[in-house]
């Protein structure tokens, strides 16, 4: 019996698992849609895995979660290791690209920026506040034209002269682009100037002050549109590495984690039929009426978060 | 007993919102250098003041005057019937106007006392000040209160900076976090010099008992950026809490003490950090600046930066910092806070900062 490590990242848009062996080669993967029900993604996700898996030969000794929704998803699956996204994205491109200076990763909700040196993370900036830039403001400018995310960066690749769009907010840059169309502005080139617009957005904001250098690294579910790729190349006026498991990243860096952490324990395929559920409670003990997380597998509370002090403390 | 209800009633109830950990010290002040003053102490920030201060308040304002106009809020509705707005070099100087206008516009019947007004730098109009809250002042009682007030306010900075020095690397189950809570308890009954000399001492001598199980060489980081953000533990989710917990030491410079008692040398720190930049570029900057370069030059591990969102002076020391981050290769985490803040997001970064450090700490050694 041979050693599995698993990595579940669940982030705001989509859930990603891997398993991979000793040396970091993918066992199975998967990547689907969280459609808002993270406890429900994952159970698809696992369920998913367990068909592409070898029992006879594997055993999956440690588990590590990453993504927004770490601790919830870590509780239900009993990972050994529970990290944040930007760690585990970090470790998980150094792993595959040692040589690599610069992580540029957007994803859903957040976009971040890693710079490394000699394979370590020495800087990082996350966006705070605002959203503006990110994969949500691409989906729903593609619903709102009425095309699927996918087919974005094909669009933008035929645009001969990509439409300035004011991407300063994401709001208004929906009401610019809508002006945009209905001057007269052809769809493609609307398409284009948003994936420009979405970079400039991201330099301006996250990479503001960041020295970026070459060789950079662009993951996160955008890396997979092509048109904001090559208006990355454009800007930086160098060439961007987009990986073929660019989206599983994070996925890969907490599996990477379970691997060299300490923790183990054998992952149990039965979390897919196992029913868990979430109680959301308001502590009331002072103003603050932290809302504190219970999460119950059956009718068993196996772990509460939330409470800002122990007065909130569940037992 | 009608004599002393009638007493009671004449008193002045002043109150002054909630600022970081030195609301005991101001009312020691103010109730033993005026015979007429009773301090209400306005109840602990909570989300709550944060939504009524933000409700009542332009939109586009710094966090700081939400908080605070939330607090006092709060303490007019304690019972208060004054309350004092501290002066400030940037835009906090224009606060104290606004917020008396808010709160009389939301029916409060209260006198505001700006400080403002007063902060005209000649002495005679602090004077003018004293003899308005107590007509029958006792000038000379009143400087030595003074003096008592600002030896507790460094007191609490000395135990506050020692306090997250060393809480990350507690060996007991909490015994550090419990001396220090009680120390600022104790610091709310004072009575005297005496009584705030022995709460110091005891609290020093528990320190130094408590079993710490601390490296060599720890991580370090040190916190720096716009005055109350950066102090004040609610306004800034329990930053320092929370950076001392994952086992690091905490070094704060911006403090009372340091900003406001002993900030006579803005003159000394400025041809100090002349390579950097040339003009001052707010209240705070000056200071900041410095001590970001210091800890740079020390060799800390890591720098955050906190402020409020808006907060100009801050925005501007930002490309300085970056400088100093990129010369001396000291990683820097920038904070931005608003009402809406939200702790899980907060924690990720701050995970991952610490994930970044250590690493790096690791690889460099």
């Amino acid at each position: 019996m041979k050693s599995a490590y698993l990595g579940i990242d669940v982030g705001s848009i989509s859930t990603k698992g891997v398993i991979i062996d000793d040396q970091n080669n993918i066992l199975c993967s998967e990547y689907i849609w969280t459609e808002g029900d993270p406890i429900g993604a994952v159970k698809r996700l696992v369920r998913s895995l367990a068909k592409q898996f070898d029992p006879s030969s594997w055993q999956i000794i440690a588990t590590g979660t990453t993504g927004s929704a770490r601790k919830l998803v870590g509780t239900i699956v009993g990972a050994t290791i529970v990290k944040n996204e930007i760690t585990a994205h970090a470790v998980g491109t150094t792993t595959f690209y040692p040589e690599v200076r610069t992580i540029l990763e957007i994803g859903g909700q957040d976009s971040k920026i890693i710079l490394v040196e000699n394979g370590v993370a020495v800087d990082y900036a996350m966006n705070t506040l605002c959203a503006a830039g990110t994969g949500a403001f691409l989906s729903s400018q593609a619903k709102r034209l009425g095309i699927g995310v996918e087919e974005i960066g094909e669009y933008a690749a035929r645009s001969q002269h990509p439409t300035q769009i004011a991407a300063r907010c994401t709001v208004f840059a929906e009401s610019d682009l809508v002006h945009k169309l209905q001057m007269g502005h052809p769809r493609e080139d609307v398409i284009a100037g948003v994936c420009n617009a979405v970079v400039a957005n991201y330099l301006n904001n996250v990479g503001k002050g960041k020295k970026i250098v070459s060789p950079v690294v662009f993951q996160g579910g955008v890396s997979k549109n092509t048109g904001v790729v090559k208006a990355f190349e454009k800007a930086l006026g160098c060439k961007v590495t987009v990986d073929p498991n660019g989206h599983l990243m994070g996925a890969l860096g907490a599996a990477i984690l379970a691997r060299r952490g300490k923790g183990r324990k054998a992952f149990d395929f039965a979390v897919e039929d196992t029913e868990f559920h979430v109680r959301e409670a308001s502590c009331g003990r002072c103003p603050n009426n932290c809302e504190i997380i219970c999460v119950y597998s059956g009718n068993t509370l196996i772990d509460a978060w939330g409470n800002r002090c122990e007065r909130g403390a569940v037992h | 007993m009608a004599k002393q209800l009638h007493k009671e009633i004449r008193m002045k109830q002043i109150s002054f919102p909630r600022y970081a950990e030195y609301n005991c010290c101001i009312k020691y002040g103010l109730e033993h250098a005026f015979h007429n003053v009773r301090y209400i102490m306005p109840p602990p920030l909570t989300r709550q003041t944060e939504e009524l201060g933000e409700r009542n308040s332009p939109d586009y304002v710094c966090t700081p005057f939400k908080t605070l106009l939330g607090s006092e809020i709060e303490a007019l509705e304690a019972g208060a019937d004054t309350v004092i707005m501290t002066h400030g070099a940037c835009r906090l100087g224009y606060y104290g106007e606004l917020q008396e206008q808010i709160l009389h516009d939301l029916g409060y019947q209260c006198e505001l006392i700006n400080l403002s007004s007063y902060a005209t730098g000649k002495r005679r109009d602090w004077l003018r000040l004293l003899k308005h809250v107590d007509p029958k002042l006792n000038l000379p009682k009143f400087i030595q209160v003074a003096r008592d007030t600002l030896k507790m306010v460094e007191y609490v900075d000395d135990v506050t900076a020692e306090y997250y020095k060393n809480v990350g690397f507690d060996a007991t189950d909490g015994e550090y976090r419990k001396a220090y809570r009680k120390f600022l308890a104790s610091l709310n009954i004072a009575d005297s010099r005496a009584d705030i000399e022995a709460d110091y001492r005891t609290v020093k001598r528990e320190f130094q008992e408590i079993p710490l199980d601390k490296p060599d060489r720890p991580l370090r980081v040190g916190i720096l950026g716009e005055l109350y953000t950066v102090m004040d533990a609610y306004s800034n989710r329990n930053l320092e809490q929370k950076l001392a917990d994952m086992g690091v030491e905490v070094h704060r410079w911006m403090t009372i003490t340091n900003q406001v008692v002993h900030y006579s040398n803005v003159k000394n720190l400025e041809p100090k950090i002349k390579d950097l930049c040339t003009y001052s570029m707010g209240p705070t900057s000056t200071a900041n600046i410095w001590f970001a370069k210091t800890c740079a030059e020390h060799h800390f591990d890591g720098l955050i930066h906190v402020k409020s969102a808006n907060c100009t002076p801050e925005i501007d020391i930002m490309p300085v910092l970056q400088n100093i981050s990129a010369t001396y290769k000291i990683p820097t985490l920038y904070l931005t806070y608003d009402t809406q803040t939200s702790d899980v997001g907060l924690l990720t970064r701050l995970e991952a900062f610490y994930d970044m450090i250590a690493t790096r700490k690791k690889a460099l050694s």
